[in-house]
């Protein structure tokens, strides 16, 4: 044991001595996939050239099971200096109270004021403070499959909610195994249900997308009760029965063999669908607006962050300004497939204003009918929440639930959960 | 003396490496399970006597998911058991190849949980599934079925394909235990005039009765907690129609990231186990394991 | 009577070959998946074959992924961690099939025991346990967690040949003046090593297979085992199903041999008892 001990001390002494001379950073991606780790790591790659001495250690976990590596990590203090943050597991970070507040940082940082419109309100969901940078975001948008709407007569993505009921009603001949809309039943199906439920209002909380602007929560309102039961018909009339159990997977995958031509998703599902789908065989369009005229998209986003324990927070925020630059970010978020978050890259780099994005640029340019809005992700029942709308709101699917009890619950799971 | 300290010397390497590896573990696990270890509560870590049980049984959903893991276990372990069995009786003379039929007919057991939940999902689905095609183009069926949104179909596609990675398991060990069954009993009974199924009842299920026994309290124990399928192809869903105790547990995890209610989840299913394999053990009336 | 035998001889053939087809289509599509391009893995009506094979999984996989360091470190974990746990294995099996001793059945039942640990409820505590040694991203903590679950089990398997082989040809070397340990080395586990094979492959597929603890105690892509780096293919904007049928083809390679290699041993092995005839 002694000898162990002196040869632990060694060993520490000689990887003391050896830091004098290179520093190494450690980070952890949240978001891991073969096609997303490789460019992050030629972007470090860029970064240890420019800054000799400085070297960066990856840590990809598998992206189901990240966020509860990270937890792990983070609270148990491993060596990290970089850390990813996605949206949904912010607040959990954040209350651990081992994440640095970078308010200092982003107010010396001068492409502050090139950020997008309100994207650091939104990261700063967690006591107002931002306790990361985000560097890609994500928002619902329609895709759709021009050659297979042509097909049933249709020239132009459905506008309205109710359109897209109508047109994926018409679609569906589930003989020939054609439907309309790639529903979303499994694994975190809040974002498609919402989008849909809301499009019923035109007074959601800017801040709050779960309550209207009155302080309401939005399931207790009788609009609430129209608006599910259309998203109960869109499953029912225009999706196939076997939707219940889909995941992200089984939607695209629907959507590329062109079962199902309509389908809402993130930016990042591009990048599948470019490999898969020949150029003009998909397009993006705005999400439909409910019969408010209006549509509540919400940010997702995702960013980075530094650990109060780290040792070099300067060197890690250097790094996190390197990559935050546009030039970089363009780069990233071109291979990734998030939305970039600095208005200047949108402008010099064409890719972003080209057709795959244009669900996104009619969306952010149309305020009138685009409000966008936040979920309560600060809430510390969140992630109950989504297991529990996940199970519920399949029972109302399979019958076993009717809608009326099921906004109940939710009203109920939400007052309880005190919700602002 | 000498005699004991051999024992212990012999024991002693596996008695110490459990422990630490598992028991040690258990035992903080366990005492966790009555705190309040969750990720919001980090700098308030507190003992909270037996909230995270009462929060439990509170749920009006988990009698359902008992249910669901009894379901789970009988069938899975019932039809891995019955054609196991089957498979190893086909496979007991010998053929021609049959090392390369052993290897091809085993190779499920080789297979990661979380890949087989996958791939299975993809061929189960409703509408792109490969399984649905083939039986529609057979003419069975003029729709497919909708095997994991069904949620009475749902309970039956997990278990066809807990058992479709269970069998090999039960086929390796009562081949093994078949061919230790002395050909003399045979003969002699054929001489008797003895039939198949007499000699199967009579000498072959009576011979490797210890080996059965103890595969199935080992196999129960192992698929009480494995969510692995079951994660893969539906979550537990629809509806919770397939949440099994392990499944729940990783929910805990996974959308509450409270580590204590997990652990509480944990040592409900120890206590299970327990009473099951005392039960079973009185049951079965051995006192003894000999596999 | 002879017409009874070949109708049973039909009826086992028969019965091998939709076996042999449940268990094997499964892996057919899963070849079939690996082979396919990129644009043909969705299309509909579904191909059961393709014109267009192509070895862009498997190129990816060995690209992308990093699957030749997975795959070494997973050869290391496995072999070593199955070594391990059947050494001791053999050491207790031994002991608990041939003494009589006080506490005997408490040490089998501790064992069974170990077996119905959920994994979540030692994570937290085994994570914390681990990083207080500083053995987080080391293939060594893997490697100690995979014996510790091994040993369990195969103890309760290797005590099962033990009780197989019949005590008299211990005894006889006894007599001859061999002592115990001598006995057990020159006679026992000779007569054991098939069993001890069966034993050795048994654990080798389970840690092969691992993919929780592995996902918790390893960081960096340079240390990752076979099942994460195929996990690791699924991500948040989805799956490529060539690059991970190629993987899964992949890893199933060392664990079919294995089988393959042993199976002869599995098989005598655990026939042990026919010595007692």
């Amino acid at each position: 044991m002694k000898k162990f001990i002196v040869f632990i001390s060694l060993l520490l002494v000689a990887l003391f001595a050896f830091s004098e001379e290179t520093i190494t950073l450690n980070l952890v991606e949240a978001f891991s996939s073969p096609w997303r780790t490789p460019t992050l790591n030629k972007i470090i790659e860029m970064f240890e050239t420019l800054n000799p001495g400085v070297k960066i250690n990856v840590i990809s976990p598998p992206y189901e099971t990240a966020y509860q590596k990270i937890n792990l990590m983070v609270s148990t203090e491993q060596p990290l200096d970089i850390v990813e943050i996605g949206d949904w597991n912010l607040s959990t970070l954040a209350a651990m109270g081992k994440l640095e507040d970078l308010t200092p940082y982003i107010n010396s940082w001068p492409e502050k004021n090139d950020l997008i419109d309100g994207i650091l309100e939104a990261a700063s969901i967690y006591h107002n403070t931002p306790y990361l940078l985000p560097h890609g975001l994500f928002a619902k948008a329609l895709f759709y499959r021009p050659d297979v709407l042509k097909k049933y007569g249709f020239n132009d993505y459905p506008k309205t909610m109710k359109e897209l009921y109508d047109m994926g009603k018409k679609l569906t001949e589930s003989g020939k195994n054609q439907y309309g809309f790639a529903f979303r039943g499994k694994g975190y199906p809040t974002s498609f249900i919402d989008a849909v439920v809301t499009s019923f209002f035109d007074d959601i909380d800017p801040n709050n997308m779960y309550l209207t602007k009155s302080g309401k929560i939005v399931f207790e309102d009788p609009r609430a009760v129209e608006a599910l039961t259309f998203y109960v018909n869109i499953y029912k009339d225009t999706s196939p029965k076997d939707s219940i159990n889909w995941g992200w997977d089984e939607q695209v995958n629907a959507f590329v063999s062109g079962i199902t031509p309509l389908l809402f998703q993130d930016p990042d599902t591009t990048g599948m669908l470019n490999e898969m789908l020949k150029p003009g065989q998909y397009k993006t369009a705005p999400l439909p607006v409910g019969i408010s005229g209006k549509a509540y998209p919400s940010f997702g986003f995702v960013g980075w962050g530094i650990p109060t324990y780290s040792k070099h927070k300067d060197l890690a925020w250097k790094f996190i300004k390197f990559v935050s630059s546009a030039e970089i970010n363009g780069y990233w978020s071109k291979a990734y497939g998030a939305l970039p978050i600095l208005k200047s890259v949108y402008k010099y780099d064409s890719y972003f204003s080209s057709y795959i994005f244009e669900g996104w640029t009619k969306m952010f340019e149309d305020k009138k009918h685009y409000q966008f809005t936040q979920y309560p992700l600060d809430n510390e029942n969140w992630g109950k929440w989504n297991e529990f709308q996940e199970k519920t709101m399949q029972q109302v699917l399979l019958g076993k639930l009717s809608v009326v009890r099921c906004l109940k619950e939710w009203t109920d799971f939400w007052k309880k959960a005190g919700i602002k | 003396m000498k005699h004991n300290r051999f024992i212990l010397f012999m024991l002693l390497p596996t008695l110490l490496l459990i422990s630490f590896i598992i028991l040690y573990p258990t035992i903080s696990g366990v005492l966790l399970s009555f705190k309040n270890y969750s990720v919001f509560n980090f700098g308030n870590i507190k003992w909270i006597g037996m909230e995270n049980f009462k929060e439990i049984f509170g749920d009006i959903f988990y009698m359902d998911v008992v249910w669901n893991t009894i379901k789970w276990i009988f069938f899975s372990v019932i039809f891995q058991l019955l054609f196991g069995f089957i498979l190893a009786l086909l496979m007991k003379e010998p053929f021609k190849g049959r090392g390369l039929y052993a290897g091809l007919v085993f190779y499920p057991w080789a297979i990661s949980g979380f890949a087989i939940g996958l791939i299975w999902s993809w061929l189960l689905n409703g509408q792109f599934g490969v399984i649905n095609d083939i039986l529609i183009k057979l003419g069975f069926i003029k729709e497919g079925f909708n095997f994991l949104s069904d949620p009475t179909l749902a309970m039956f596609s997990v278990i066809l394909v807990n058992v479709w990675y269970g069998i090999p398991f039960f086929a390796i060990m009562i081949l093994a235990a078949l061919q230790s069954i002395p050909n003399s009993l045979y003969e002699a009974a054929e001489i008797d005039g003895a039939g198949y199924f007499t000699k199967l009842f009579k000498i072959t299920i009576p011979y490797i009765k210890p080996t059965l026994i103890n595969t199935i309290l080992l196999r129960v124990i192992w698929v009480m907690n494995f969510p692995d399928i079951i994660y893969g192809m539906t979550r537990g869903g629809p509806a919770g129609s397939t949440e099994i105790l392990s499944v729940k547990m990783i929910n805990t995890v996974f959308y509450e990231s409270n580590y204590s209610k997990a652990a509480a989840h944990g040592v409900i299913i120890v206590l299970i186990l327990l009473i099951y394999t005392i039960m079973y053990l009185k049951l079965t009336s051995k006192k003894e394991f000999s596999l | 009577m002879k017409k009874n035998k070949i109708a049973g001889k039909i009826i086992r053939i028969i019965l091998l070959i939709i076996f042999l087809i449940f268990a094997l289509f499964p892996l057919y599509w899963i070849v079939l998946t690996s082979l396919k391009p990129t644009y043909e893995l969705y299309t509909f009506p579904i191909k059961y074959w393709t014109i267009n094979p192509t070895f862009y999984g498997y190129k990816k996989l060995f690209e992308f992924v990093n699957f030749k360091q997975y795959f070494s470190n997973s050869i290391f974990v496995s072999f070593l961690a199955s070594f391990i746990s059947t050494i001791f294995a053999m050491l207790s099996g031994y002991v608990l099939s041939r003494k009589e001793f006080k506490g005997r059945y408490a040490v089998i039942l501790f064992l069974f025991f170990s077996q119905m640990i959920p994994s979540y409820l030692i994570m937290v505590p085994q994570y914390v346990m681990f990083s207080n040694f500083h053995l987080i991203n080391k293939l060594i903590s893997i490697v100690i967690v995979y014996s510790g679950f091994g040993a369990a089990f195969s103890t309760i398997m290797a005590k099962g040949f033990f009780d197989r082989i019949p005590k008299s040809i211990e005894e006889a070397a006894l007599i001859d003046g061999c002592n115990e340990i001598q006995s057990l080395f020159k006679i026992t586990i000779p007569l054991m090593l098939p069993g001890l094979s069966a034993i050795l492959s048994f654990s080798f597929v389970n840690n092969w297979n691992e993919l929780f603890t592995a996902v918790m105690f390893l960081n960096t892509s340079n240390k990752y085992t076979v099942p994460v780096g195929l996990y690791s293919i699924v991500s948040k904007a989805g799956i490529q199903w060539n690059v991970l049928a190629a993987g899964i083809v992949v890893a199933l390679l060392p664990t079919i041999i294995v089988f393959a290699a042993a199976q002869k041993y599995i098989i005598a092995g655990l026939t042990q008892g026919s010595l007692k005839d």
